[in-house]
């Protein structure tokens, strides 16, 4: 066989290979651009106001770090929670949990914030050779809403090149990469870089609102130890392990984790050193985004069942129990909403004046029974946009359409 | 199709392309993925090929100035006087000398955590002076290759263990000692069993016949800067981390080229630059395919399948399945085999102390920069001493790897002993 030597190098292969480039950035662009759209979110009627990231931290105006703040407010002064989502924006339930919260909240004593994307450059791409889908569907009354799953990491298109080795904000040197994990990045710096000033733009969220309590919701993959489990800041290790024996008895193991002094840059570390909360973070399990799973589909989004994790569960390699029944969104959800009541039920043992009471929230058995998207807004066929500040009452479940926001990916 | 077969048949395709249809390397791995997207039933997934294709897209800047850099650095005279001057400091001590240039390749390689930055930078600074002593060309190249190796698994900086410990939460802390207890052994005895029977001493009246020409007379300290330049800055990036913004390995490597273009002999520096582009290319395509080549495998369940058929071996199968995983793995991407089975395989380990296991683990993963198709150390090591065909470079790296694999698997059994002595 002669190889292709006799056909390498000349004009008309690299005008060919140059077309061929073309063509494929051409055909794969309108998918990359499918993400950058922020997917609507529909308040519940309660809702406040809505502000953006950008009014705590002006610098992040018109930059792909901005991201919606939603703030719910009750008529009995009381104490006040922050809760994100989104901050790994390919955890699913993290961002789904919040945004639950979001569409239902009603707030009887003391403020509720919740940033329900916290990293929204996350959102806007997908992790290279995870081979992760772009989205998945929920179903909800009548329709099926589809959402963006999106990476881990802040997107290289809005902070690039990653240095060879980074300095976290609280003084830590992590692999480069990590300069572009929120969730490494706290507590921020004003005039850092745009993850860094996202994690800044919180901590002002956090002092600006004047913030008692913070609960970051997160997922991690079921082969890693740190799962199902409460991660607590020493100020909030009263109400993590009261917390832990209610949920207890609810029927839901939750591990208890004391945060690691040495692992610096991570919410429940410089929260509470810095914002001086009490700060916990959230895990559930979730498969996609484990090394061992099989085919990364929207569909296992959505079920958590693998045939891999399965086998795994077999081979004792997994810190969760795990079966056919899989892992669903819903039932992680779910977690994430009964440990975050339990939560605030705790506060309201050990600090009765700084309690926050809500109403309008289903019980966690019912969001495992009837799926997370009985409880979401029928969204589909273009409901309104929450763009635009200022008071949203009364414009969930489908009102006039409004152009989308200039400026934003 | 089921995950295992999708997964055959991509290796089968990759083959084919490869050794029958004698394709590139990197085309091959492309055309492997393409394949594996159609036996997966995905059909031709454009947007996963083109995001697995920019998985390495960083290296590609590094990979690229830095073999500009190596070409300045040869045009301008500065890699022939560099090497007159070693030969004249160390042509009686062969010893001194072989363990000196494997401390001078290493040493880029510590600072930066990448074998192919080790041998561009370093390697051919070393190799025509140990070639010129007697040392064989392919013995060389696996000197050059493995110091590399061992310098990517070096302190300070290792980005394998990064990468494990990213992945369970391990703080990059206490790493140095385990790292020198893995990495200085080895160190010592390679060059000495590849090097010490042929190299030979040369007394000082025959010197003058194998010294390269020396430009040193012309242009003085100044041949030296572009390197000075370079190092400082590659050591900046770690010592002064807290002081300077990273300027990043291709802005140093540019402004090292820039500079070489001026600190020598004349030269015409775009011709240079279209050399190092057509060496480079190559070498970008298959890392490209890799990307492709791993994105597809994942989005078929191949990837699953392979880590979960690995940690499903018997225990005492399990050490001799992390060698061999995590070596293999490498001959995609030795980063990648970190990420993808050493996290598994350091949360498997869980009893024993993370540290000594992910130390461990980085040095046997280390040894994937070694394994075809992209072996990135063996490959650039053929380059530097002129070898066509690496697979004969790596033929001489066999016993040295071996050693090095050996010492990590004993360092990773004897890991609870040794967190009693180190920890
Ligand atoms: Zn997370």
């Amino acid at each position: 066989m002669k190889g292709i030597g006799h056909w390498r190098g000349n004009r008309l292969t690299a005008a060919a290979s140059l077309l061929l480039g073309a063509m494929i950035g051409l055909l794969s662009v309108s998918a990359f651009r499918g993400m950058w759209e922020p997917d609507p979110v529909f308040p519940s009627p309660w809702l406040t106001r809505k502000a953006m990231l950008a009014d705590y931290h002006p610098a992040l105006k018109n930059t792909p770090g901005d991201t919606e703040v939603f703030v719910f407010e009750g008529g009995e002064p009381g104490g006040s929670l922050l809760v994100t989502g989104g901050v790994h924006a390919n955890e699913a339930a993290g961002f789904m949990a919040a945004l639950l919260l979001v569409e239902n909240l009603k707030v009887e004593k003391g403020k509720v914030v919740v940033i329900p994307r916290a990293n929204a450059s996350a959102f806007t791409h997908s992790e290279p050779q995870e081979g992760s889908p772009q989205r998945y569907g929920i179903e909800v009354p009548g329709g099926v809403r589809s959402f963006r799953l999106g990476a881990r990491l802040t997107n290289p298109v809005h902070q690039w090149p990653d240095p060879s080795l980074f300095r976290t904000p609280a003084g830590q040197i992590v692999a480069g990469a990590e300069a572009r994990n929120l969730n490494r990045c706290f507590p921020g710096r004003p005039r850092g870089s745009l993850t860094e000033q996202v994690a800044w733009g919180i901590l002002e969220v956090i002092r600006q609102e004047g913030i008692g309590l913070g609960i970051d919701l997160h997922e991690s993959s079921p082969e890693y130890p740190v799962i199902n489990a409460i991660v607590f800041h020493e100020k909030a290790a009263e109400m993590a392990a009261v917390a832990q024996m209610d949920l207890q008895f609810e029927g839901l193991d939750f591990r208890l984790e004391a945060s690691p002094r040495n692992l610096r840059g991570l919410s429940h570390r410089e929260w509470g050193d810095h914002g001086g909360i009490r700060a916990l973070l959230l895990e559930t399990p979730n498969p996609v985004q484990g090394r061992l799973k099989g085919r990364p589909t929207p569909e296992l989004v959505v079920t958590g069942r693998d045939p891999f994790y399965l086998k795994a569960a077999g081979l004792g390699r997994l810190f969760i129990p795990y079966d056919t029944a899989g892992a669903p969104l819903s039932w992680r959800v779910a977690r994430h909403l009964a440990a975050v009541e339990a939560i605030l039920a705790s506060l309201e043992e050990v600090e009765p004046d700084l309690a926050v009471a809500w109403s309008g929230l289903p019980e966690w058995r019912a969001v495992v029974e009837q799926g997370v998207g009985a409880f979401l807004r029928p969204g589909t066929g273009g409901g309104p946009r929450t763009d635009g500040g200022g008071g949203v009452a009364g414009q969930a479940g489908g009102g006039a359409r409004r152009p989308p926001q200039p400026g934003r990916p | 199709m089921s995950e295992p077969l999708v997964f055959f048949t991509m290796a089968l395709a990759f083959v084919g392309a490869a050794a029958v249809g004698r394709l590139p390397i990197g085309i091959s791995l492309m055309a492997a993925a393409v394949v594996g997207g159609l036996a997966g039933g995905e059909g031709v997934p454009v947007r996963h090929l083109v995001e697995g294709g920019f998985g390495y897209f960083d290296l590609l800047l590094i990979i690229l100035s830095a073999i500009l850099f190596m070409k300045v650095l040869q045009a301008a005279g500065v890699l022939d006087s560099l090497a007159a001057g070693i030969l004249r400091a160390f042509h009686r001590r062969k010893t001194l000398l072989l363990l000196a240039s494997m401390a001078l390749v290493m040493f880029p390689g510590a600072i930066t955590g990448s074998s192919t930055v080790a041998v561009l930078t370093a390697g051919p600074l070393v190799a025509p002076v140990l070639m010129r002593l007697g040392l064989g060309t392919l013995k060389t190249g696996a000197l050059v290759a493995m110091a590399a190796v061992l310098g990517m698994a070096a302190p300070p900086i290792n980005i394998l263990v990064m990468i494990m410990g990213g992945g369970v939460d391990m703080p990059y802390v206490g790493v140095t000692v385990p790292l020198l207890l893995l990495v200085v052994p080895p160190a010592l005895a390679i060059p000495l069993w590849l090097g010490h029977r042929e190299l030979g001493a040369v007394d000082s009246e025959h010197l003058d016949d194998i010294l390269p020409k020396s430009w040193f007379g012309e242009y003085g300290w100044r041949l030296f800067l572009p390197l000075l330049l370079v190092l400082g800055l590659m050591a900046s990036q770690r010592f002064l981390v807290r002081f300077m913004p990273d300027p990043g390995l291709p802005v140093i490597f540019l402004l090292g080229s820039l500079l070489g273009w001026r600190s020598g002999r004349s030269f015409d520096f775009l011709e240079v630059t279209r050399q190092a582009v057509k060496d480079a290319m190559p070498i970008l395509a298959i890392l490209v395919g890799v990307g492709m080549f791993i994105q597809i495998l994942t989005l078929t369940g191949g990837r699953g399948w392979i880590v979960v058929s690995l940690l499903g071996m018997p225990k005492a199968l399990l050490y001799f399945a992390m060698a061999l995983g995590l070596v293999a793995f490498g001959g995609v991407s030795s980063f990648g085999s970190a990420s993808i089975l050493g996290v598994p395989f350091v949360l498997a380990l869980m009893e024993k102390n993370a540290i000594l296991t992910s130390t461990a683990l980085s040095l046997v993963a280390s040894l994937g920069d070694l394994m075809p198709p992209t072996a990135l150390a063996g490959i650039f090591a053929a380059q530097v001493v002129g070898e066509p065909s690496y697979l004969k470079v790596l033929r001489y790296c066999l016993v040295p790897a071996g050693m090095v694999l050996v010492w990590g698997l004993v360092v990773l059994l004897s890991a609870e002993t040794l967190e009693r002595i180190l920890l």
